[in-house]
């Protein structure tokens, strides 16, 4: 018996698409959920920070999106393994809790060398760390090379311990429509296709993204 | 003679019923505007609303009113059984597919329509005209799709979709007369075939092309936003419209789409080809759709060439934008999703190849050139096989220790970039050097430099190919940053080597004495399935890319600006995904083949009532 030719399409197109969705299955299969809100209490210890700060760099601050902890080779980023203690005498002047803030709050003041001004400042969408999880932050990367020595009390030059946060999340919901204009202040987005790419950056303008896949370290995938 | 003047007395005409049209419409105005206002009689209101009706009706609205809960303005609206957020991906995916149809098949229906014009060939008109016969039934469809896009949006998401109305507003008036514009020159182009000067038609084709390049831009520019916002500020008050328009993937997403709807256009309108092939019941019919099939596949596959390089385009914007945002497409929840796609990429090369060679078949004389055929089979397998190796692998934990990490201890070092670029760009190149194959067939370089051609396109083709594999090998020796540099070279040498070999190819054919003909028709009837299943797997490819472009936003409907806080605001399991791609891709289908069947119908008999009666 001669199969009809419309029936012999569609068992092609069936069979095809079949295929394609069961590889689909064959494919490591992980549901990523949005970061939770962290609770934060003033009466945290720095144990408390430093757990609460491994646990945002995990998730909602995405830090292991891009830095590794103890990794050597060629990386994309730098790596926070040791970072504890090499904080202290990175920036002249700065203390290790003033420089691990000013490289969340204002990431490009400085860079480290060999590496590109890539880093959004943490207390801005889309990460939007509040001066509370900064801290906390800064507690967990002391843990690395160092020694935690921050508190909840705990002061610098972006946080006075008073202020309202000035990471003040996302909003949840869609804007007032109507905000005026004047009053807002410009996105802190980058001129187009220039601010995130350094001069000297080789890759620049130009890389492919699976060339840009390099700086990923071991999460599985196309790239490392 | 007579017709000629009618037509000049019509045209003189036209003007003055027009003007005297509105002189009456202006007269009929004045006259009603300068008549005195006279309020008609009604009882008062507190005699009507002593009636036993109007007091009936009272008492009901009240008590109505008292039932009725207070509005609320919702944030989101679910969907019943599968969800708003697996409603409205399948709805718009169905649009988007129906939209680049009806977008591609102009573009290639023009230029074939101008290729039939100045060669006077008329089997080219009537291929430009059997593939614009396609086109109104699938804009209706697309219309249709983007009408419930857009009532589901508003439905479900009605927050949302209020804050991206505020910011692209400006941009609702040109959509819609653009709209206008399309549907007129759609419709005259497509009706209008052979009833203008073949100068005006072309000029209706390219009046359509134009504004359905504007509508998609515009469109872009609203969902490339909310990937890549700009031009507002922190909490999304508008700043600047039109830097929110230029947005930093706008420009890259334009390019991509156009050459990727040339590519899907050509590969369903070669797979309506294959159909109307496999029905047909004359050699004459088989010949024509042959020919159809194989110029709707070669239009496909040329676009589908360049299309990476667009691609990287596209993700270097992404990276620039927000290297989190890349590294989260490329390194993190959706590092998988490349390897499907290299599967669906390698099936596309091979399947295409697979095509031109069985195409050869039907060429007088090409033994010779068959010959190197499985050469180039063996490179393309190989090249594909390297592209879908990962670089960690799914193990036991005895496995993963005995490896020493997720990593296989070689195969680990395919799953790299550098081998991957190398792979990719060796793949380009070599479907390409076999389109360069099937083109000569059945001909002879009569021109005195003939060897000389040879040899140059052969050392141009060795040369970049040796280039490529020496940068891939290179990049395992030096640090990420030189590494990434290293696609460009990649990527250029390949283009320049397309571009060169081409041009000599050109000239180098030039006059060429023939072996034999081309005898349309006769192909094996596998190679028709083929062209379906290159449809199919574009399709699925399409709704691939559509869904990491939307899902790399993640939690965000508006990246970094408007936070998704409905039940929906996970990112679901590439195998989730790819079943909805699947369903969706099946639905698409099943729509096309009425699209298929409603053309057709144009070119059956007349009904016969009096037989059937």
């Amino acid at each position: 018996m001669r199969v009809p030719l419309i029936l012999r399409i569609g068992a092609l197109v069936v069979a095809t698409t079949g295929f394609y969705a069961y590889v689909g299955q064959m494919v490591p299969q992980k549901e990523v959920q949005p970061p939770k809100e962290t609770a934060m209490g003033s009466d945290m210890t720095t144990a408390d920070m430093v757990k609460v700060g491994r646990e945002i760099m995990d998730g909602k601050g995405l830090c292991v999106t891009c830095h590794t902890i103890g990794k050597t080779g060629a990386l994309r980023f730098p790596d926070l393994g040791g970072i504890g203690s090499l904080a202290k005498n990175r920036v002249p002047g700065l203390s290790d809790v003033e420089y691990l803030a000013q490289s969340m709050y204002e990431p490009t003041a400085f860079v480290v060398p060999g590496f590109p001004p890539a880093m959004p400042p943490v207390n801005g969408p889309p990460i939007g760390l509040t001066d509370q999880e900064i801290l906390s932050v800064i507690a967990a990367l002391q843990t690395l090379g160092g020694t935690p020595t921050v508190t909840m009390k705990t002061t610098h030059r972006y946080y006075d311990g008073t202020a309202a946060p000035s990471g003040a999340p996302a909003p949840a919901a869609a804007p007032a429509p109507n905000a005026q204009p004047e009053e807002a202040q410009p996105l802190a987005a980058p001129k187009k296709g220039t601010l995130l790419r350094p001069d000297d950056e080789p890759g620049a303008g130009s890389a492919g993204a699976l060339a840009k896949a390099e700086a990923r370290q071991g999460a599985g995938g196309v790239a490392r | 003679m007579n017709a000629v003047r009618n037509r000049k007395l019509l045209v003189l005409l036209g003007p003055v019923v027009a003007l005297l049209m509105f002189a009456a419409a202006v007269k009929m105005a004045s006259g009603l505007l300068s008549r005195e206002f006279k309020e008609p009689y009604r009882a008062s209101s507190a005699t009507a609303a002593q009636t036993p009706p109007a007091a009936g009706l009272t008492e009901e609205a009240s008590a109505a009113a008292q039932k009725a809960k207070p509005y609320e303005e919702a944030e989101y609206r679910r969907f019943p059984v599968v969800g708003s957020r697996v409603a409205i991906w399948m709805v718009a995916q169905l649009h988007l597919l129906f939209a680049a149809f009806v977008l591609a098949v102009p573009i290639f229906a023009l230029i074939v329509e101008a290729i039939g014009y100045k060669t006077g060939d008329l089997r080219y008109d009537r291929l430009a005209h059997e593939f614009a016969k396609l086109l109104s039934v699938s804009f209706s469809l697309t219309a249709t799709f983007g009408a419930f896009l857009t009532f589901m949006l508003i439905i479900l998401y009605p927050k949302f979709t209020n804050y991206l109305m505020s910011v692209f507003s400006p941009t609702f008036l040109p959509y819609i007369l653009l709209f206008f514009a399309e549907a007129f020159f759609l419709y005259t182009y497509t009706y209008g075939w052979g009833k203008f000067h073949p100068l005006v038609h072309l000029g209706l084709g390219l009046g359509l092309n134009v504004v359905g390049t504007a509508i998609m831009f515009i469109a872009n520019a609203w969902l490339t936003f909310m990937m890549s916002p700009r031009g507002i500020s922190d909490a999304g008050a508008v700043i600047s419209v039109s830097e929110a328009i230029n947005n930093f993937t706008w420009m890259p997403i334009n390019v991509h789409r156009v050459i990727a709807n040339v590519a899907f256009g050509g590969s369903v309108a070669a797979a309506y080809a294959a159909f109307k092939f496999l029905q047909a019941t004359s050699d004459e019919e088989r010949a024509h759709y042959d020919w159809m099939g194989y110029i709707g596949n070669f239009v496909a596959i040329s676009a589908f060439l360049p299309l990476p390089f667009a691609g990287y385009w596209l993700a270097k914007e992404i990276y620039a934008y927000s290297q989190t945002l890349g590294l989260t497409m490329m390194g993190g929840a959706f590092s998988w999703l490349f390897i499907i796609q290299a599967v669906l990429i390698g099936n596309l090369f091979l399947a295409a190849n697979y095509y031109l060679w069985l195409g050869m078949g039907r060429v007088e004389g090409a033994q010779p050139i068959q010959k190197v055929i499985k050469y180039l089979l063996i490179t393309i397998v190989l090249c594909f096989m390297v592209w879908a190796t990962p670089r960690s692998i799914i193990a036991t934990v005895s496995e993963v220790r005995a490896m020493r990490g997720s990593a296989h201890p070689v195969l680990g070092f395919l799953g790299v970039m550098s081998a991957k670029n190398t792979a990719v760009n060796i793949l380009i190149l070599t479907t390409f050097m076999s389109f360069l194959l099937y083109r000569r067939t059945g001909k002879i370089a009569t021109v005195a430099w003939a060897k000389t051609g040879h040899t140059a396109q052969l050392v141009i083709f060795a040369a970049v190919a040796v280039f490529v594999i020496f940068l891939g090998v290179y990049g395992y020796f030096v640090e990420a940053t030189v590494r990434i540099g290293l696609s460009v070279p990649q990527v250029l040498s390949v283009l320049l080597a397309m571009v060169a070999i081409t041009a000599i190819d050109i000239f180098l054919f030039r006059g060429a004495s023939k072996t034999g003909e081309v005898r349309w028709g006769r192909i094996p009837a596998i190679s028709q399935y083929v062209l379906i299943f290159i449809a199919v797997t574009f399709t699925w490819l399409m709704g691939l890319m559509g869904y990491v472009r939307s899902g790399l936003r993640q939690h965000w409907h508006v990246y970094g600006v408007i936070r998704d806080t409905s039940s929906d605001a996970f990112t679901p399991t590439l195998g989730f995904a790819t079943n909805i791609v699947s369903v969706t891709v099946l639905v698409f289908f099943l729509l096309i083949g009425v699209v298929f069947w409603i053309a057709s119908l144009h070119d059956r008999p007349d009904f016969n009532r009096g037989k059937s009666l």
